[in-house]
């Protein structure tokens, strides 16, 4: 049965230390940023950061707070707004494990993981890469028993848990995404565990009138935390767009380590998350 | 009328579109997005294209957008769910042409968004791959970057995420793709030897020498005959441009 948490509660009783944890959201939008915070709040090191195909202020906030162990991320960064101060400093740094992959290959390994799948092919075209060569424990060869050619193969990936953004959930715990669900859904269907954090909370039954977006029924919903506002400062679909300003404050802010700590303490370790409905308030509505 | 170096590559980029392909972009869509946009709007109305991320298809949104992401691109005609962009783009008879980039392009036209100097140390860690592992899938690549510099065009990419050439040619290959066609830069646009695969100058851009682009490349580019100069943008071209970039989102100035 799903169960109806606030953030702290939902970090405390679910997410363990050193797991493998995957975060939703495509680049400036959709991230469940109210989690990734309570994350810092409580301090859970993550063993293993999953992403979307493009993250972005999710990844770099935990690897800003030194949380992270490794990431597996396709593209981590804030595309017309530059690279990610943190991962990037990390990375260089020695300080972080990448396990390299790309878009295709991760979201297949998420089908896979979700499916109870052993291992996919890839299509051709990454073996043309260096990826394979420094990420031996994701890319394997195998023969393909219907040809005999050489395949690179990646296995079936079920994270611990993943926390994900939405717009809406039922009070049954049935959840509707709004326009993009990029691979989130995937994600979703994949963990073992799953939190979602959606914009508001609506009487049972009342998602009936919009069942294309409806796509996560409530038995595979572990937890709904609902805080409004909670994406900020990256978009929700259908809610608010990505507040480019807050993010800008943040990209300033890790270029060292003093204004780091003081954004840190400030935009996450003091930030009350009931105060997200007003933050968002004054950005205009997405269209 | 004057134009900004990104028309010009917007421009560049749209010209090189054939009616009926179907062009695949990512991260930062701005150029590409608007070089589509004109080749739809001009000579090949049957263009069709995905904005990468999104998962949109041929969206026409008001003002260019800077993120692949953008609400504003929400209003498209079609969307693919981004899972099933990714089968697409694995299936290989999908489609045409791979918008790319990267912070090295080199001469066969390689591309690396992940990592400059050693992989486990790098000098400079780029955001990952992507999608550029697909470029062989697709049936070829434009690869186009903002800075057109010895660091960034160089004979060897220090890490391969994007395959070039001539990985995938030949005919018991199982790619589809010929690899890259075209790399439009603010300098010049460049294609490829069609037999040693390796980068030549195809145009400057007015205004910019021969030996200067050359100055600003980290290897030797093929020789040949002077190059032309890449024809600016007609008035229609310039005019259709800032009806579909109304902000002037390409005539910022790079950082």
């Amino acid at each position: 049965m799903t169960r109806f948490l606030d953030p702290a509660e939902a970090v405390s009783d679910l997410v363990p230390t050193a797991a493998t944890v995957a975060v939703g959201g495509m680049h400036m939008s959709a991230a469940p940023m109210a989690l990734v915070r309570e994350l810092v709040r409580q301090e859970v090191r993550v063993g293993r950061l999953l992403t979307s195909p493009s993250a972005s202020l999710q990844a770099d906030l935990l690897i800003a707070a030194r949380l992270v162990d490794e990431i597996m991320s396709p593209y981590v960064g804030f595309e017309h707004l530059g690279l990610a101060p943190s991962f990037r400093a990390a990375v260089e740094g020695g300080d972080l494990r990448v396990a390299e992959c790309d878009e295709g290959s991760l979201t297949h390994a998420l089908y896979a993981g979700a499916g109870g799948i052993p291992f996919l092919a890839c299509p051709p075209g990454v073996e043309l890469t260096d990826l394979p060569s420094v990420n031996e424990d994701f890319y394997r060869t195998a023969v393909d028993p219907f040809t005999g050619d050489e395949r690179l193969v990646v296995p079936g990936i079920r994270p611990d848990v993943a926390l994900v953004a939405c717009a809406v959930a039922d009070e049954d715990g049935n959840v509707a995404f709004d326009r993009f669900p990029f691979t989130d859904r995937l994600m979703a269907l994949a963990a073992h565990t799953l939190i979602v954090q959606v914009e508001r909370i609506v009487p049972a039954g009342s998602l009936a009138d919009r069942p294309a977006g409806t796509t996560l029924p409530s038995f595979v919903v572990s937890a709904v935390v609902e805080v409004a506002g909670g994406c900020h400062p990256t978009g929700s679909p259908g809610s608010y767009p990505r507040d480019e300003q807050a993010i800008v404050a943040y990209l300033r802010a890790a270029r060292n380590p003093a204004a780091l700590a003081e954004w840190l303490d400030r935009a996450v370790r003091s930030f009350d998350e009931a105060r997200g409905a007003s933050v968002v308030a004054g950005l205009e509505e997405a269209t | 009328m004057s134009y900004g170096i990104q028309e010009l590559m917007a421009v560049a980029m749209a010209r090189s579109f054939v009616d009926g392909e179907v062009v695949v972009m990512g991260a930062v869509p701005g150029l590409p997005l608007a070089a589509c946009r004109l080749a739809k709007a001009t000579h090949a109305p049957n263009l069709s294209y995905i904005v990468g991320g999104s998962g949109t298809v041929n969206p026409e949104p008001e003002a260019l957008p800077r993120s692949s992401c953008d609400p504003a691109l929400s209003a498209a005609p079609c969307t693919l769910p981004l899972p099933e962009v990714v089968l697409l783009e694995g299936r290989g008879d999908a489609l045409d042409v791979f918008c790319a980039g990267g912070l090295q392009i080199d001469a066969f036209g390689n591309c690396n968004l992940i990592a400059v100097g050693s992989w486990e140390r790098p000098t400079l860690r780029g955001p990952g791959t992507v999608g550029l592992p697909f470029l062989p899938a697709t049936r070829r690549s434009v690869l186009y970057t903002a800075a057109h510099t010895p660091r960034t065009m160089v004979e060897r990419v220090d890490f391969v995420s994007g395959p070039g050439h001539p990985a995938h040619a030949g005919e018991d290959r199982p790619y589809r793709g010929t690899g890259p066609s075209l790399v439009v830069t603010p300098l010049a646009t460049l294609d490829f030897d069609p037999e040693s695969h390796r980068m030549r100058i195809a145009s400057v851009h007015p205004g910019v020498t021969e030996s200067a682009v050359r100055t600003a490349t980290g290897f030797d580019l093929l020789a040949g005959p002077p190059p032309a100069e890449t024809p600016p943008p007609t008035e229609e071209e310039l005019a259709e441009l800032r009806r579909i970039d109304p902000e002037g989102l390409l005539s910022e100035e790079e950082d």
